[in-house]
C-alpha cells in the first residue's frame, strides 16, 4: 500500500476523486463493521455520493432503519449531545490537541528549569536569567526543599543518623563530586574547607558506600524522576509556570 | 516522566472484546478514528455522510456532513423538494467547506507543534539522564543518604537566597528604569537626583518577591 501524504483538500481530478472515494468508502465501511463487532454495539452508516443514485449503507437497509429507529427513540437532548458535523468535530480535536500541547509545554518547562537549577547549584551564574525564570526557579527550589526536609525528617525518625559525616566538599574545581555556589557569594557554613583536606574528602566520598550505594541504580528508567513531579503535578505548576 | 511505549500495531481477533476496560478504550479510540476518516472522506470527495454509533454505555454518538439530521431526513425521503443545484445551497456549501479547511489547517499546525515539543522533551530527558550519572545530587530525594541530603539542603538554601537577591536586584533596576549597574555598583546612585531610600530597598515589592515564589501573579 502506497504511503504518499495526501493533502486534505477536495480532489479536483474527477477520476482520482472517484478512485479515492471507492477505496476510502470501502475502508470506512470496514471500520464501522469492526467497531460494531469488537465492541458489541449497534451502528450504521449512510453515504450519498454523485456516483450512485441510492445511498450506500452499512449494515444493510433493514439494519439502518433499525438503528435510526433506535436513535429517534432517544430523547432529543441525548441525540444532540454527542452529535457533530465536520466543523464541530474538528473544533473538538483542536481543543484536545491544544490541551495536550499545553501539558507537554509545561512538562518541558519543568525539565528545563530543573536543569537550570542544577547548573546554578554547581556554579553557573544567575545574571542571564529573566524574571520569569527566576520566579520559576525559586519556586522549584522551594518544592525541592520541601521534599528534602520531609525526607530528612523521615530518616531522623526511622533511623538515627550514621556516625560523623565525612568532611563537606570543597567549593571550587572538582567537577564531579561537589556542590558550590556563585563565586560572588560567600558559600554557606560547612561548604568550604581548607585545601589539605581535599584529597581525604574525595577519597572518603568515593569509598563511602552508605550514601552512594544508589549510584548503581542510575540508568534505570522511571526512578530517575524527582519524586515531587509524581505527587503534585496537577496543582502546583499552574501558579509558577503559567501566571 | 518517561513515556510508556505504546503497544504498536497488534493483530486483533475480530470478536467482541472480553475485558470491559479494553472494550471501552477501544470503543473510544476507534469511534474517534472512524469520525476522522469520515471527515476526511467528506473533504476529499465532497460526499454527504451520516454515521450513528451507540456506545457500550448506551449513549449515542453521531457524525454527519453537512449534518446528521438532513441525511436522516433524506434517507427517509422527507422534504424531497430540496434542490441541490440552487445558488443559496452552493453558497452555504462554500462557506462550510472554507471553514473546514481553515480548521483543518489550524489543527495540523497544533499537531506539528506537539511533535516539536515532544521531541524537545525527549532531548531534555536524555540530557537529564546523562547528567544524573555524573552528579549524585540530581538523584531522586528518596535515594539520597542522610548526609548527602543535608549537604544538598544547605546548597539549595544558599541558592534560594541568591535567586531572591538576583530577583530583587532586577526588580530594582526595572523599577528605576535604569541603565545597568556598572561593575563597581555605583552607577545608579549617581544618575538620580533623589537617592533611593532605605524604605524603597525594603519595599513591599522586594520583600514580596523573596517570600512569594510561586505566587507571583502580580509581576507579569
Amino acid at each position: 500500500m502506497t504511503r504518499k501524504k495526501v493533502k486534505l483538500a477536495f480532489i479536483t481530478n474527477d477520476s482520482a476523486r472517484k478512485a479515492t472515494f471507492k477505496k476510502r468508502k470501502k475502508g470506512l465501511m470496514k471500520k464501522v463493521s469492526e467497531l460494531s463487532t469488537l465492541c458489541g454495539i449497534d451502528t450504521c452508516a449512510i453515504i450519498y455520493s454523485p456516483y450512485e443514485s441510492q445511498p450506500e449503507v452499512w449494515p444493510d437497509t433493514r439494519g439502518v432503519h433499525r438503528v435510526l429507529a433506535q436513535f429517534k427513540r432517544m430523547p432529543e437532548m441525548e441525540q444532540s449531545k454527542k452529535m457533530v458535523n465536520q466543523e464541530s468535530f474538528i473544533r473538538q480535536r483542536i481543543a484536545k490537541a491544544s490541551e495536550q500541547l499545553k501539558k507537554q509545554h509545561k512538562e518541558n518547562r519543568e525539565k528545563e528549569i530543573t536543569q537550570v537549577m542544577y547548573q546554578c547549584l554547581t556554579g553557573k551564574g544567575l545574571q542571564n536569567l529573566m524574571m520569569a525564570d527566576l520566579n520559576d526557579l525559586g519556586w522549584l527550589i522551594d518544592q525541592n526543599l520541601k521534599e528534602i526536609y520531609k525526607r530528612i525528617d523521615e530518616l531522623k525518625k526511622t533511623a538515627p543518623p550514621p556516625p560523623p559525616p565525612r568532611p563537606p566538599p570543597e567549593a571550587p574545581q572538582v567537577t564531579t563530586g561537589n556542590l558550590h555556589l556563585l563565586q560572588e557569594q560567600k558559600p554557606a557554613v560547612g561548604l568550604t574547607m581548607d585545601a589539605m583536606q581535599r584529597p581525604q574528602w574525595f577519597t572518603d566520598w568515593m569509598n563511602n558506600p552508605s550514601d552512594h550505594q544508589q549510584m548503581n541504580s542510575f540508568g534505570h528508567g522511571d526512578e530517575m524522576m524527582l519524586s515531587f513531579t509524581d505527587n503534585n503535578h496537577n496543582t502546583m505548576w499552574s501558579n509558577a509556570f503559567f501566571p | 516522566m518517561a513515556k510508556k511505549p505504546s503497544m504498536g500495531r497488534q493483530k486483533i481477533k475480530l470478536a467482541k472484546i472480553e475485558i470491559k476496560n479494553h472494550l471501552q478504550v477501544t470503543f473510544s479510540k476507534r469511534r474517534s478514528g472512524l469520525f476522522k476518516k469520515a471527515s476526511e472522506l467528506c473533504t476529499l470527495c465532497g460526499v454527504e455522510i451520516a454515521i450513528i454509533v451507540f456506545s457500550p454505555a448506551g449513549k449515542v454518538f453521531s457524525f454527519g456532513n453537512p449534518n446528521v439530521e438532513s441525511i436522516i431526513d433524506r434517507f427517509f425521503d422527507i422534504n424531497p423538494s430540496v434542490n441541490p443545484s440552487s445558488t443559496a445551497f452552493h453558497l452555504l456549501d462554500a462557506h462550510r467547506i472554507s471553514s473546514v479547511r481553515d480548521l483543518n489547517l489550524q489543527l495540523s499546525q497544533i499537531l506539528n507543534e506537539i511533535e516539536v515539543e515532544r521531541k524537545r522533551g525527549e532531548a531534555l530527558e536524555n540530557m537529564k539522564k546523562n547528567s544524573q550519572i555524573q552528579h549524585w545530587w540530581e538523584a531522586p530525594v528518596n535515594e539520597l543518604g542522610f548526609h548527602d541530603l543535608e549537604q544538598l539542603r544547605d546548597a539549595m538554601e544558599e541558592l534560594k537566597k541568591n535567586v531572591s537577591n538576583q530577583a530583587s536586584k532586577q526588580m530594582f533596576e526595572v523599577t528605576n528604569r535604569t541603565t545597568f549597574f556598572d561593575s563597581n555598583n555605583v552607577g545608579v546612585f549617581d544618575q538620580y537626583e533623589t537617592k533611593p531610600t532605605q524604605a524603597f530597598v525594603n519595599s513591599s515589592a522586594a520583600a514580596a518577591l523573596s517570600n512569594n515564589f510561586g505566587y507571583c501573579h502580580g509581576f507579569f
